[in-house]
């Protein structure tokens, strides 16, 4: 809040002299928690409670909870956690690479415009048109096997590339890269290059700077990259349904429809086990850096 | 103890040159240091000295080189972490997620070496720095000499065969600056280690180093003792460096014994070659003097052995424990420092000076 003190000072911001910063901190709490903590809290709740002929019934219950545990729909929390976390883990060993080579070793400023463009594409075009156009190719007539098949290297189209866990894998890789390269491109370009020479000047090779330097000094991006990433993985539908074609049934496409069926009980469960599951795997995820990093690398603000 | 203790040698650089682009950084530079030595780099921004540095380091590779050798091995293709050098940044480069006892036992850990004996190591480090008490505190919270005291610390304690300092005092105050340089040097004597020591500045470099390298484009311009760059300057970049305000030129006319004689204009002075037999009889030569040792007054000099020449006061200025003084000759204006007003005088008079105090270099 120093910034919002030294603003009152310049006679420009006169609007700061009556925004003091006693009332900014509650106001953005209050309105923080009508905003987001508030619908949160109705879903939990709401998932104890029962539809009658289209009607909420108050009357809380177990039932909901009870029948998601004994019909299968068990098994799509944990088919969503898994994939959730599978993919979150292939975008931060793609991203990480990728975002270090751009920071610190591409010396064009075009190519690195370009790609930067490049990689905001997957945000201004619809997401179901863009996963759709990979039924085309992946799809059991589609350009892959028609190419193996015409090249010789296979007798009969594979079967598994589309309406599969792989295809959905695939397309999502695609979709959620961005999320994960941009923050941690951005902590990797905040490292001074001074503290990576100054760590080989000091005897450290590569891996070394690597694993002492530049992990921890971007800490702070990889941990947003991986929020940014998981957070809507648990809630993903697009590629399930359009990729998955039915057979890969995920915790966001169950939301779906059973808001569509007006079963909202059952959706506002589901969705309970997303914010909940989120909730512990941030926890574990702070619990794990906070022990092999410290507490400060986490949320640190490097001061020089 | 070491492979080059039979020759002393820490660093060894012979016909290093160096370009960027078109640019040439470094131009044909050979240069050594001995082992314990105290080794001043002294050039102005862009006169090549950051990139002997970086050359040095290893941050970067020589155009052409005939030889890089630290503590006698040649180091030409190592790359930086392998080689036996370390350097304080200039601006200290400390690592802000390490608190200061991690950031001095960097160099240790890097190297293997367990985690109680590199505390241990790193702690009597912040010891000779004054620094122990604050080992657990973060880089932040340190003052700018503190930071340079810990830059110091983390660069010495991997016990490197030489020590690069790359203007390590150019971000402090001036008090501090000047406690520092003291600081630096009793580091120096407690270590024995050799400091191969970076900056623009004449005064630290004056203060500090055994011998001194002064550079300019790319070139050494003088090698030589401190007093040896001060008193006896070899060209007139390295006289005007060293602040030698009056320079002048006229032609040589005379060698004899101790002295040689030089023309200028229409009068002759005389004084002493910067190095023997460095301009012949008849060449141009570049005639230099300090301010404070000009006297000045109405009335010639009684001894006819000081050299005088006749002039006009051009101007005066009163700078409280002296006087700047400034007198038109008929060979050029000579500025002088008078620290006795006893010779104030108006108008036309004489400055005056020994022909021990006029050195003389080739043009």
């Amino acid at each position: 809040m120093g910034t919002a003190q030294d603003e009152t000072r310049r006679p420009a911001s006169r609007l700061a002299d009556y925004w003091p910063s006693g009332l900014a901190v509650p106001a953005f709490m209050i309105s923080w928690s009508i905003l987001v903590l508030l619908p949160i809290v109705i879903i939990v709740a709401f998932s104890f409670l029962q539809m009658k002929s289209y009607r909420v019934v108050y009357e809380p219950t177990l039932a909901t909870w009870t029948n998601i545990i004994v019909s299968e729909r068990w098994f799509t929390v944990v088919r969503t956690l898994r994939i959730a976390l599978t993919i979150t883990a292939i975008e931060l060993l793609l991203a990480f690479p990728f975002a270090l080579w751009m920071a610190k070793r591409c010396r064009s400023k075009s190519l690195k415009a370009m790609i930067v463009t490049l990689l905001t594409i997957p945000f201004f075009l619809d997401m179901s048109s863009r996963i759709i156009v990979w039924r085309s190719i992946l799809d059991v007539n589609g350009g892959i096997n028609s190419l193996l098949l015409n090249l010789g290297l296979i007798d009969a189209p594979i079967q598994w590339l589309l309406y599969s866990e792989f295809a959905v894998h695939f397309g999502m890789i695609g979709s959620y890269f961005p999320a994960m390269v941009f923050p941690i491109f951005t902590s990797l370009v905040l490292i001074d290059d001074e503290y990576i020479h100054a760590s080989g000047d000091l005897g450290g090779n590569p891996l070394q700077t690597l694993r002492y330097i530049i992990l921890p000094l971007a800490m702070p991006g990889i941990v947003a990259g991986i929020i940014f990433t998981l957070v809507p993985l648990m809630a993903a539908f697009v590629e399930p349904r359009m990729l998955g074609g039915g057979f890969v049934n995920l915790l966001g496409d169950s939301i779906n429809s059973a808001l569509q069926e007006l079963k909202y009980p059952t959706a506002a469960a589901l969705s309970t086990i997303v914010i909940v599951a989120l909730g512990v795997l941030m926890v574990v995820l702070v619990k794990l850096i906070g022990r092999r990093e410290g507490n400060t690398s986490l949320f640190q603000v490097v001061q020089r | 103890m070491n492979k080059s203790s039979q020759d002393g040698l820490m660093l060894e650089i012979s016909h290093a040159v160096h370009r960027y682009g078109t640019f040439t950084a470094l131009n044909d530079v050979s240069l050594v240091a001995r082992a314990g030595e105290f080794l001043t780099i002294l050039g102005e921004s862009g006169s090549g000295k950051t990139t002997l540095l970086r050359l040095i380091s290893g941050l970067e590779h020589p155009y052409a080189v005939e030889a890089l050798k630290l503590d006698g091995v040649d180091v030409t293709r190592t790359p930086a972490h392998q080689r036996n050098c370390t350097t304080v940044f200039q601006h200290y480069a400390l690592f802000p997620h390490m608190s200061v006892v991690e950031n001095v036992e960097y160099g240790l850990k890097v190297r293997g070496v367990a985690p109680a004996e590199r505390r241990s190591r790193a702690l009597s480090a912040l010891e000779i720095v004054r620094l122990a008490n604050k080992h657990d505190r973060r880089i932040h919270q340190l003052s700018g000499g503190e930071r340079q005291r810990v830059a110091l610390a983390r660069a010495f304690v991997p016990q490197p065969a030489i020590l690069l300092l790359d203007e390590p005092l150019g971000a402090l105050d001036e008090k501090l600056r000047i406690e520092m340089q003291i600081e630096l040097m009793e580091i120096h004597r407690q270590l024995g280690m050799t400091f191969v020591y970076i900056t623009h500045s004449q005064e630290e470099a004056l203060t500090m180093s055994d011998r001194v390298i002064l550079m300019t484009k790319g070139r050494i311009a003088q090698v030589g003792a401190p007093a040896d760059l001060f008193d006896r300057p070899e060209s007139r970049f390295v006289a005007d460096f060293m602040g030698m305000e009056n320079l002048l030129e006229g032609r040589l006319v005379e060698h004899g014994g101790e002295h040689v004689t030089v023309a200028l204009d229409d009068t002759t002075v005389r004084g002493r070659l910067s190095r023997q037999g460095s301009a012949a009889v008849g060449s141009k030569v570049i005639v230099g003097m300090r301010a404070e040792r000009i006297s000045m007054g109405a009335e010639p000099p009684p001894d006819a052995t000081l050299n005088s020449v006749r002039g006009t006061l051009r101007s005066s200025i009163y700078r409280g424990k002296y006087l700047d003084r400034e007198i038109e000759t008929t060979a050029g204006v000579l500025k002088a420092r008078i620290w006795s007003s006893s010779s104030e005088f108006e108008g036309s008079g004489y400055a005056w000076w020994r022909p021990e105090d006029c050195v003389v270099m080739p043009a």
